[in-house]
């Protein structure tokens, strides 16, 4: 059984405190808050477990975390928020670099502050979108932020949800997106993070998703990417071929099988089984039965068994992580 | 309090009693009224931290803000804007570039799943060697070249410590593409094949080095894997890995072979008394005769009917008794032939 009141205290513990032994995540806070606050919506229990004095707490932090636009707008492709307080007090920082804003962060943050039902009032989109625009490579594909050579699908989806969240995709140029998505085709039926890797479900659930979001599912032969999703199942999902499953997967993978319309084909059961194994006695999700959870796997983890017995938990999009009540009620992913 | 014994390192002592810092101001984390996902910092690195903002703050360029960033990054190395400190810090102090590699090799051994890393082990090798200068070398050339040769055994050393390190694999296609190394790939491919028939990652690397940044093989290449991929499932028939290479490599390239030359030997495996029961047991073999199928029916029109009839029993076999957790799966596909 769903253990409902541990997860909750869970996830609820991770907004509070997180062990010393997550120093190494301390720039990816945003995506802790993020997490926690999905798992805790899975459950249908944002309401139940924060009170209005919290949610402003949290809203109030994450809006501290928006990089603002200094004198004279020269960090203009620095903003969008940042994934964590760590990186130092905005107005001391001289050395422009060092306070940057990073996609990822942004896209979290947007999608926490929808969770908490917050107006986005005080998001500054121009600045969001004027930087998606310096991000989007000539391949179409993004970076998370200017001074990097990483890119990969994980941030076109950062871009497309970020775009469907605000309601204006006037920073992504989506035929560029859609060809760099189309380049990751592997000759396996998955898709990779940059043409000819590995076929990967992080990655192909990033593609996906993007692709959904963008209205542009007929890009990809979409039978053989639902195929090799489908094969990656054996109980739990893994996110390679002949590789173990680990929890996450449930999500990256099957999120993507129910973008393609294989809801009916999945052997639900043998999902349901396996996170039930990895469900830790003490609240939350690991990544194999018998590892300490984390909000990653928690919440992933929770998601993915949505997909195998939504009656016991909010039905969540599989394209942008929130539950479709939600995401009804503010107007988004309505072409979904 | 804590006594510090005299003989002990200096370096033990907090930085806030270290000669070498008492002319910086600590920059401490700012947070709101209640933060969110706050992290129980240890004290040396809340201290490292405070230190390494008062640094990045001002873009100091000096060895000890060198220093202090391979020590936050060692805890930190998800720390995104650390990680352009230091190589401007790289470029600027002119630092060794060998002893910023080994640095970098010590640290994926500790933090396997960082992308960041590898994108910086990228741009060192790009300060040390100039893809362009390489042009017009000759590939035996090319890998006497000590970065290139360092590299190539870096990578040995990691794939050989995880076999399937994805982080690994990228960086080793960056490696090849950036100074075409292409002749030498298929050769260290084969050898991690042979380690571990099951490793996924070799599998493709094996078509990246075949295909080496163009789109198409020669017929006798694509003669020559069906014959390797052949034996490579002789030895372990009930194996992804080789089956959705070969079906994958011919739908690209030759997708006539499939039928006449993939199917009839398949399925002289599968009448051999060798390999029958292994053979005719795997999923893979039957969802391979689908995908067989399925393409002779689209190109061959007077087989078209035959075709789809072996397809659909091909999807039987499956659904009922090879493949079971995905009956519905092929069920499904059947009334899509």
């Amino acid at each position: 059984m769903l253990n409902r009141d541990l997860h909750i205290r869970y996830f609820k513990r991770c907004l509070e405190m997180l062990p010393a032994a997550m120093q190494s995540l301390d720039a990816t806070r945003m995506m802790l808050v993020q997490l926690s606050l999905v798992g805790l919506a899975a459950l249908g229990a944002i309401d139940e477990a924060l009170t209005s004095n919290d949610r402003h707490g949290i809203i109030e932090w994450i809006y501290a975390q928006q990089v603002p636009a200094n004198a004279d707008n020269s960090n203009a492709k620095y903003r969008g928020f940042r994934g964590s307080s760590m990186f130092g007090p905005h107005d001391q920082i001289e050395y422009m670099p060092a306070n940057c804003g990073n996609l990822a962060a942004t896209y979290s943050a947007l999608s926490a502050l929808v969770l908490l039902g917050d107006s986005l009032e005080r998001v500054d989109k121009k600045a969001i979108i004027g930087v998606m625009r310096e991000l989007q490579q000539e391949s179409g594909c993004f970076s998370p932020h200017p001074h990097t050579t990483e890119r990969d699908p994980r941030f076109i989806y950062c871009a497309c949800a970020v775009s469907e969240i605000l309601g204006d995709w006037s920073g992504v140029d989506k035929q560029a997106a859609v060809a760099y998505i189309q380049s990751c085709m592997c000759y396996d039926g998955g898709l990779t993070q940059v043409p000819f890797q590995e076929s990967h479900g992080g990655h192909v659930y990033c593609c996906v998703a993007s692709l959904a979001l963008m209205g542009r599912l007929d890009a990809i032969p979409t039978d053989r990417v639902l195929r090799w999703a489908l094969y990656r199942q054996n109980d739990g999902y893994n996110g390679r071929v002949n590789k173990d499953p680990d929890a996450c997967y449930a999500f990256w993978v099957g999120a993507a099988v129910e973008m393609l319309g294989g809801h009916e084909l999945i052997d639900s059961d043998g999902t349901f089984g396996f996170l039930m194994t990895c469900q830790s006695k003490f609240g939350g999700v690991g990544k194999t039965p018998g590892d300490y959870p984390d909000p990653l796997h928690s919440a992933l983890g929770l998601v993915g068994y949505s997909f195998c017995r939504p009656e016991q938990l909010q039905v969540m999009s599989p394209a942008l992580l929130l539950p479709l009540p939600l995401m009804e009620a503010r107007g988004i992913g309505a072409s979904l | 309090m804590v006594q510090v014994a005299e003989s002990e390192d200096v370096t033990c002592l907090p930085m806030s009693q270290q000669d070498e810092w008492k002319d910086v101001v600590p920059l401490a984390q700012e947070e709101t009224a209640s933060p969110v996902c706050p992290i129980a910092y240890a004290e040396d690195y809340k201290e490292m931290m405070d230190y390494l903002r008062a640094l990045m703050a001002k873009g100091e360029i000096s060895q000890r803000a060198l220093k202090l960033t391979s020590l936050v990054i060692e805890e930190n190395p998800g720390h995104y804007t650390v990680w352009v400190y230091r190589k401007k810090l790289v470029r600027e102090l002119q630092v060794n570039m060998e002893d910023e590699l080994s640095w970098v090799a010590d640290l994926s051994a500790m933090q396997p799943k960082n992308y960041q890393l590898w994108h910086h082990r990228e741009a060192v090798v790009e300060m040390l060697l100039d893809p362009a200068s390489i042009q017009g070398m000759s590939q035996d050339d090319r890998v006497a070249i000590p970065v290139l040769r360092r590299e190539l055994g870096f990578l040995a050393e990691s794939l050989d410590e995880e076999s399937k390190n994805f982080h690994a694999w990228a960086y080793r296609q960056w490696l090849v593409r950036t100074y075409g190394l292409w002749d030498q790939e298929l050769a260290f491919v084969a050898v991690k094949i042979d380690e571990d028939i099951r490793n996924n990652s070799a599998w493709n690397q094996r078509y990246f080095s075949l295909v080496a940044g163009g789109s198409s093989l020669s017929a006798d290449v694509v003669e020559r894997e069906l014959a390797y991929t052949l034996e490579k499932i002789k030895l372990a028939p009930n194996n992804e890995s080789p089956w959705s290479f070969i079906v994958g490599l011919l739908l690209r390239h030759a997708p006539e072979k499939l039928y006449e030359s993939l199917l009839p030997q398949i399925k002289a495996l599968a009448a051999d008394e060798e390999y029958l029961t292994a053979i005719s047991g795997t999923p893979f073999y039957w969802a391979t005769l689908v995908d067989i199928y399925e393409q002779q029916a689209k190109d061959v029109p007077e087989k078209q009917k035959e075709a789809i009839e072996l397809a659909s029993s091909a999807c039987d076999v499956l659904a009922t008794e090879c493949d079971l957790p995905r009956q519905k799966y092929w069920q499904f596909r059947q009334t899509q032939l």
